[in-house]
């Protein structure tokens, strides 16, 4: 490439006049076996693999909708909070008593900050030329013990979980505006059904809602005064005309809707 | 080897090449500086008076938090007469209104408030020592009579002390009570026990 | 009529040897799976930066319906999602991609753990890659408050007390992230936004350059 005070310029600008770059491929013979150009060749290959994965990726997102629970109310007292799943495993090792507690710091900092540190500074702890994972045990040793770590503690955290009453927390309730001059709305305030199942029948915490319930009104009343689930018996401790009135008061709000 | 007709310095070395010839004259007094080192000192001052011009407010706009006044607490009426308590930890509810940055957002929070042994009230934040969650009175069954978090089964006596070997480090907070007129009233913010 | 757009253009700037370089660089046998049906493991890379395009080109369309704000965050979301056409494509390419991206760096970090990839001269890549896993890891993070419902609210309390935990600056820490001392509020999604949305990426962006331009430098490794 010529440089200096004999380079020559298209007018004024600072393009040089000639001096293109010859266009030869690179020569890489060091590896054996056949190699092909980057494009077109190996860049169909990807763009295959790719779109192979692309049709398996939208149709997870149209069979399965990403999901939302209802409006964020960090008044919520009964809510069990879950990380997302890539997370878990470290949520999962703060339940163990020697990495809570006292322990916490331990839990918290220590093992995974070595861990991801040893992760970061991998290529200066395992120095030596060999490749093979069998031939540098240590490495490899390490490394299968922190995967089997990371799915044994996912594995856990997924397991002691109560999905089906996160699936309760988290659920969008309609709220239905249900008609308080209603006769039964007072007993349902009286009974205090209304402190479990809230005031517009919607539910509290992992209490059912009360809306778009397939019940006859025997059932319900056997319910209010027997219980069902983890609702205990004898709630209910009014008269029968009451009782009544509470069944036809649950009735109407599911009809109506 | 003669260089003629090249001024330029040789940096590493700190040494002039002079037009008249030759290498390596006179090694220069390390304190002076050469031309080329003063307007890469002045570059980087200017350079660095543009970087902090730029980041310094930026940074400190990002650090306001950090850095406004530690709100005081307020006491709220918890429209709970304080004959109603008993020796039971009862889940209180208190509203009030909240500044969170531009809202100004009606905030409602609970605690568990009982009467120990001498009549003293005890008013616990239900807010777990361990990751934040809400506590219990009695929620778990294997574990009668305690305050219970059921993120990581930490676990509380009545006195909101912490049960050894389960995840807390603490007690549970205390809110601040106050008597008047016979209705109980809590502070917003709770204060942490000395253990 | 391209060819003479192109002609003109090269003319004027040279671009020729720029993506000749890219494109004509030859690629080994040991890393094609058509070659040995194996070498698949070294597809996890690519699809890595795949989905990152996927996130980045969602994430942009995402944007033009979601507020960042506590009063109509979820609002914005439940409304894209619901009653925006292919809304729910749209943020299930982002939700669930969010998800295939990390198990798509595992499987790759694994992968050239297991070869000894990383081993002399490609130490510096490999810690560009570890990275690159963090700031992904800060992504999914700030991410999961955006729509403001339950889980995510809940879950980000959680990971602001273990930030709190932190020994000495625990509470400066927690307030530095949350925007206020007690709340996590309107403040904590404007910055969680704010971070997901211009800084993590700026720095995704740059680290992805890094690592690229290492490995066509250093070129890939042999086989084993």
């Amino acid at each position: 490439m010529h440089r200096g005070k004999g380079m020559k310029f298209v007018g004024d600008s600072r393009v040089p006049a000639s001096h293109r770059k010859p266009n030869i491929p690179k020569d890489y013979s060091e590896y054996p076996g056949k190699t092909e150009a980057f494009y077109p060749d190996f860049l169909l290959k990807e763009w295959i693999v790719g779109a192979v994965f692309l049709i398996g990726f939208l149709c997870l997102t149209i069979v399965e909708p990403a999901p939302l629970e209802r409006i964020a109310d960090p008044t919520d007292t009964t809510y069990i909070p879950l990380p997302d799943w890539y997370f878990m495993f470290l949520y999962q090792l703060l339940k163990y008593s020697y990495a809570s507690g006292d322990y916490n710091f331990l839990g918290a900092f220590v093992i995974p900050g070595l861990a991801f540190t040893a992760l970061l500074l991998a290529p200066f702890l395992d120095r030596g030329p060999k490749r093979r994972p069998k031939d540098r045990p240590i490495a490899t040793g390490f490394m299968l013990l922190a995967v089997a770590a990371i799915f044994y503690l996912t594995w856990e955290a997924i397991s002691t979980h109560d999905w089906e009453a996160a699936k309760r927390q988290g659920e969008i309730k309609e709220i239905v505006e249900v008609d308080k001059s209603h006769p039964g709305y007072e007993v349902y305030q009286q009974q205090t059904c209304i402190s479990c199942h809230g005031g517009n029948l919607e539910g509290v915490g992992t209490n059912p809602a009360l809306t778009g319930i397939d019940r006859t009104a025997d059932e319900i009343k056997d319910i209010a005064v027997n219980g069902i689930g983890s609702m205990p018996a004898n709630i209910f401790n009014g008269t029968e005309e009451e009782l009544e009135q509470l069944a036809e008061f649950i009735l109407s709000v599911n009809e109506s809707e | 080897m003669i260089i003629a007709s090249i001024d330029y310095f040789d940096y590493d070395e700190n040494v002039l090449l002079t037009k008249t010839g030759g290498i390596g004259l006179e090694k220069q007094d390390k304190q002076q500086v050469t031309r080329r080192q003063f307007l890469v000192y002045t570059l980087m001052g200017v350079g660095g008076f543009m970087l902090s011009s730029i980041t310094l407010p930026n940074l400190r706009f990002a650090a306001d938090p950090v850095l406004q006044p530690k709100e005081g607490s307020d006491l709220i009426n918890t429209n709970l007469k304080v004959d109603e308590l008993t020796n039971e930890p009862k889940k209180v509810e208190f509203s009030f209104k909240q500044k969170d940055g531009w809202y100004e957002k009606e905030t409602t929070q609970f605690a568990w408030v009982y009467k120990d042994e001498n009549g003293e009230i005890i008013a616990h934040s239900p807010v777990c020592k361990h990751l934040g969650c809400n506590v219990e009175w009695n929620s778990s069954e294997n574990h009668p009579n305690m305050y219970f978090c059921p993120c990581h089964k930490g676990l509380y006596y009545k006195d909101g002390e912490n049960v050894p070997n389960t995840p807390p480090r603490a007690p549970l907070d205390r809110y601040d009570y106050e008597i008047r007129d016979g209705y109980l009233y809590l502070s917003t913010r709770a204060k942490e026990v000395k253990g | 009529m391209l060819t003479k757009l192109y002609d003109w253009i090269d003319e004027r700037l040279d671009i020729t040897p720029l993506w000749r370089d890219i494109a004509d660089h030859e690629v080994p046998e040991h890393v094609n799976p058509a070659h040995h049906f194996s070498a698949f493991v070294y597809c996890f890379g690519g699809l890595t930066f795949f989905v990152v395009v996927i996130q980045i080109l969602s994430g942009m369309f995402l944007m033009m319906y979601y507020v960042p704000d506590v009063e109509r965050a979820w609002e914005s979301v439940y409304y894209l999602q619901n009653q925006v056409a292919y809304g729910q494509i749209v943020r299930g390419m982002h939700h669930w991609g969010a998800s295939i991206v990390i198990v798509m760096m595992f499987l790759h970090t694994l992968r050239v753990f297991f070869q000894g990839a990383y081993k002399k001269p490609r130490e510096l890549n490999w810690i560009v890659g570890v990275l690159i896993f963090f700031v992904m890891l800060g992504l999914g993070l700030t991410g999961y408050l955006l729509p403001w419902d339950m889980k995510a609210v809940f879950a980000t309390k959680v990971t602001l007390e273990i930030a709190q935990s932190t020994p000495l600056i625990g509470d400066l820490l927690k307030t530095l992230l949350a925007g206020d001392e007690h709340i996590i509020g309107a403040q904590t999604l404007t910055r969680f936004f704010a971070i997901h949305v211009f800084f993590l990426p700026a720095a995704l962006l740059v680290l992805i350059g890094l690592h690229f331009l290492m490995i066509r430098k250093q070129g890939i490794s042999g086989p084993l």
